[in-house]
């Protein structure tokens, strides 16, 4: 596209790379500096049966005798290089511990990516068409009550209906494809509420729109219209939302993998957590911050691409703006 | 004719505005009156129940909901309802303590940025990019993990996840409030900026923040449940609602002991989010 274009795409890939980065110092900092010094206590462990002289060896061999700041910038060159290090808990490579556990959480959040759209279409169509104002005012405050439901609780609900008393999946073949789709739910449930309240919004909006009056007229149903014309406008927006939509899912998986016994990355945080394991905590944050940031990134790069009205000069103000609406509508239920 | 309906219109204008910002909603009443009871409950669990929450009868183990245990008994035969009710004080105030961590540092990033701009938006706006960089949920774990487990480091840790949005919303409103004419007005009559600022930037932001702060408070009793149901928070005996939750889930012949916990939490958020939406749409 235009040179304008370029530049723009540039600076916002500069400051992605930033961003990274930042996070990588602003988690090594709250994990190494702040009380409680998980390497040396796990050491120190008489369980370990270590003598001084070995532990003295692996704190050396950490670096972890040196100052913060030597200690940052030697971690930080591992990370740019791609080296995240080995866990202290399996003392395998953390590369490997992560590559094990993302095909099971990427399915998982896909599956419920596409659930939760689907939900939210569901919920936008119904509230627009239903022809029971009773029905519509209902269905208005789903997204409220999603909002509202703690995650674990949906996951335990669904599990006591259709696990224990219903038997569509047992929770002792977590990785079958009814047992995801209910885990896939579990996560949907809640990512589903935003996604609706935008698209009802949107919905609304468009369908006052004089080429949605002009399809009416043309003698279009209800739902052709809706699924033809309306759908697309209505979900542009919801675009913009992607990243803190990967962001919620991410952070979801920690509980809906532990409730369905799960192995992926949330189970891989979880386990990390209680055993203090500072490298793979390390690395799944920084892990979380980069896919957040090239998703945000990506966001940003294709909606002047996919809406023409954003021209080269309004661009960055469009970005600002977007970003300004859509944290709200995500944080909060309209 | 057309001036003295200026004249008139406004005057029924804030008439009309005064009436409807007292017309509270039946939905919005019951949601105060649940608020209500939770903080009582937190305050003073004893006028409540007049069972001990950490002394069961073991005879009476894992007994359904009746009309002496309404939300039935655990394991040991302790009363379900006086847990709920004795756990709402660390679950209620940690959420406090949350978001007053969220507000406070959120709001003073915001209005440093938007107030000040320049090198001092660039530097803080990256910081707020880091945080938002990273999924709140993980985040706030990775906090209580460094801190501890104990409630009091969860609720620093949902704080301290929450910060990027009040700051966010905090620079977007002082923005928009520094453009306006009413403080191009202070400045042309001699006001200096700390002026303005408190005087008139700092007033027309806190309506929204307000709103924010409340429907956070309903967030952050979600997050901090949600950690003390992985465990992260104080251990057995304390009775937050998560950890209700989640030594509830061993018993399968006893679905009350996560149901009940359970509606309690979410009729709680429900209220929460209920007013805080009602503050949003009255300003």
């Amino acid at each position: 596209m235009s040179r304008s274009y370029g530049r723009y795409a540039l600076l916002r890939a500069a400051q992605a790379v930033i961003v990274i980065l930042l996070a990588y110092v602003g988690t090594f900092l709250v994990i190494s500096v702040l009380p409680g010094d998980p390497i040396t206590n796990m050491l120190r462990d008489p369980q370990n049966g270590l003598t001084d002289d070995e532990i003295q060896q692996v704190v050396a061999h950490y670096g972890l005798d040196k100052p913060v700041v030597i200690q940052l910038i030697l971690s930080l060159g591992r990370f740019v290089t791609g080296d995240l290090g080995f866990s202290l808990q399996s003392n395998l490579p953390v590369s490997q511990l992560l590559g094990d556990a993302l095909p099971s959480t990427l399915t998982l959040a896909g599956t419920a990516l596409l659930l939760s759209v689907a939900i939210a279409v569901v919920i936008a169509y119904g509230v627009q068409y239903l022809p029971s104002r009773w029905a519509r005012g209902v269905l208005r405050s789903v997204p409220s009550l999603f909002l509202s439901v703690p995650n674990f609780v949906v996951g335990l609900i669904l599990i006591e209906i259709f696990a224990f008393r219903l038997h569509a999946f047992t929770t002792i073949d977590p990785d079958s494809a009814a047992a995801t789709l209910f885990a896939a739910l579990t996560l949907a449930i809640p990512v589903s509420a935003p996604l609706a309240e935008v698209l009802i919004a949107n919905l609304d909006h468009e369908s006052r729109q004089e080429y949605a009056l002009v399809a009416r007229s043309r003698g279009l149903s209800q739902a052709r219209l809706f699924a033809r014309h309306l759908v697309k406008p209505s979900m542009l927006p919801a675009v913009a939302m992607i990243a803190l939509i990967v962001g919620e899912l991410l952070g979801g998986a920690v509980i809906t993998e532990t409730i369905f016994g799960r192995d992926g990355l949330g189970t891989v945080v979880q386990k990390a957590v209680t055993s203090q394991d500072v490298p793979v905590l390390q690395a799944v944050v920084s892990l979380a911050a980069v896919v957040f940031v090239t998703v945000n990134l990506l966001a940003d790069l294709v909606s002047p691409l996919l809406d023409p009205r954003l021209d080269a000069t309004s661009r960055r103000k469009a970005t600002r703006e977007r970003d300004a609406t859509s944290e709200r509508k995500l944080e909060v239920p309209a | 004719m057309t001036s003295l309906t200026g004249l008139v219109a406004p005057t029924e204008r804030i008439r009309a505005a005064g009436r409807s910002a007292v017309r509270v909603p039946p939905t919005v009443a019951i949601a105060a009156v649940v608020i209500v009871i939770v903080l009582l409950w937190s305050l003073v669990p004893w006028l409540f129940t007049s069972y001990d929450p950490s002394v069961g009868d073991t005879a009476e183990k894992l007994t359904a909901p009746s009309g002496a245990h309404w939300f039935g008994t655990d394991h040991l035969g302790r009363d379900v309802f006086a847990r709920v009710v004795y756990g709402t004080a660390s679950s209620v105030t940690s959420a406090l303590v949350a978001v007053s961590i969220g507000l406070v540092v959120g709001s003073v990033i915001g209005l440093a940025s938007g107030f000040l701009r320049g090198a001092v938006d660039v530097v803080l706006g990256r910081v707020v990019d880091v945080l938002l960089a990273i999924p709140s949920f993980l985040l706030a774990v990775v906090i209580v993990s460094s801190l501890g487990f104990q409630t009091i480091n969860a609720a620093i840790a949902t704080g301290v996840s929450a910060i990027a949005i009040f700051a966010r919303l905090m620079r977007a409103e002082v923005l928009r409030a520094r453009g306006s004419v009413f403080v191009e007005a202070s400045y042309l009559q001699g006001g200096n900026r700390l002026h303005a600022l408190l005087g008139h930037v700092l007033p027309n932001t806190y309506k929204s923040v307000v709103a924010l702060a409340v429907l956070q408070f309903g967030t952050s009793i979600l997050v901090i449940a949600s950690l003390a149901f992985l465990g992260y928070g104080d251990p057995p005996p304390a009775s937050d609602w998560g950890l209700l939750v989640a030594s509830g889930k061993s018993y399968a012949t006893a679905p009350w002991l996560i149901y009940a916990p359970a509606l309690v939490i979410v009729i709680t958020v429900l209220s929460v989010n209920r007013i805080s939406t009602w503050l949003r749409r009255t300003q």
